[in-house]
């Protein structure tokens, strides 16, 4: 019902970007110590927007993923907790962010309609 | 798209496989002093099982560590040969303390990724809340 707006569809799209990049959070911090494991990211929001734009915020392209490589360990993995710790921060703020944003843009509908 | 319960499941399976680790290890330093014991291994792999998420993770298969075992000097010891030496254990403390340390901060970091899951599902859900 409120996909139409471009606001509530554009912050759905980021709070399922953050997710998703949580979930590779949690796969790379699993695989910490998988011999020959390599750190994967997803593009950042603003690239897959981008990439999107003909097609709007709700067909975001989330199944493309990059090399995130820290320095490789001797039995070449190349996850580091410490920059796995900062992205799962980062996905974790960018989600909560976006649910705001949906909050008070809801508010906004819900003031409008005089409720 | 894989949901939140597909992410907490994968943080799980990490857990999972640090705290075996650790029971090897345990199992290493307590038989520190076992004659002829050989040090326990095993590395972690991708989880294969039908239903298993993507990326999830198991321990291994346990090898042994093949390396030689230490030689200790002790006529007395009912085990010497004619020499007076018997085989002890090839179990390093100071590798088995690192190695328990290091599952411990694995298994640290698992822990706050599945709170941080936690969180941003129970905040989707307030959502819902008025």
């Amino acid at each position: 019902m409120f996909q139409s707006l471009e606001i509530f569809e554009l912050a759905t799209a980021r709070a399922r970007h953050a997710s998703e990049r949580q979930t590779l959070v949690a796969r790379n911090v699993a695989n910490a110590d998988t011999p020959g494991y390599r750190a994967q990211d997803l593009p950042s929001f603003e690239e897959a927007f981008r990439a999107s734009s003909p097609n709007g915020p709700a067909q975001l392209d989330l199944a493309r993923r990059i090399d995130a490589p820290g320095p490789a360990s001797p039995n070449g993995n190349t996850v580091s907790l410490e920059l796995e710790m900062v992205r799962g921060v980062d996905a974790q703020r960018s989600h909560s962010r976006a649910l705001m944003v949906y909050q008070s843009a809801m508010n906004v509908l819900r003031t409008s309609l005089g409720r | 798209m894989s949901g939140f319960s597909t992410t907490l499941e994968i943080a799980a399976s990490g857990m999972r496989g640090q705290s075996e680790r650790l029971r090897l290890v345990s199992q290493n330093i307590a038989n520190a002093d076992t004659p002829g014991y050989q040090r326990k291994t095993a590395s972690f792999e991708a989880m294969t099982a039908i239903g298993a998420a993507e990326g999830a993770v198991r321990l291994g298969r346990v090898n042994l560590d093949q390396s030689a075992l230490a030689v200790i000097y002790d006529p007395s010891h009912p085990l010497a040969d004619a020499q007076g030496n018997y085989q002890g254990s090839n179990v390093d403390l100071v590798i088995e303390i690192a190695d328990a340390r290091e599952a411990q901060r694995s298994y640290e970091a698992n822990l706050r990724v599945f709170d941080q899951v936690r969180q941003m599902s129970s905040s989707l859900s307030d959502l819902l809340r008025r």
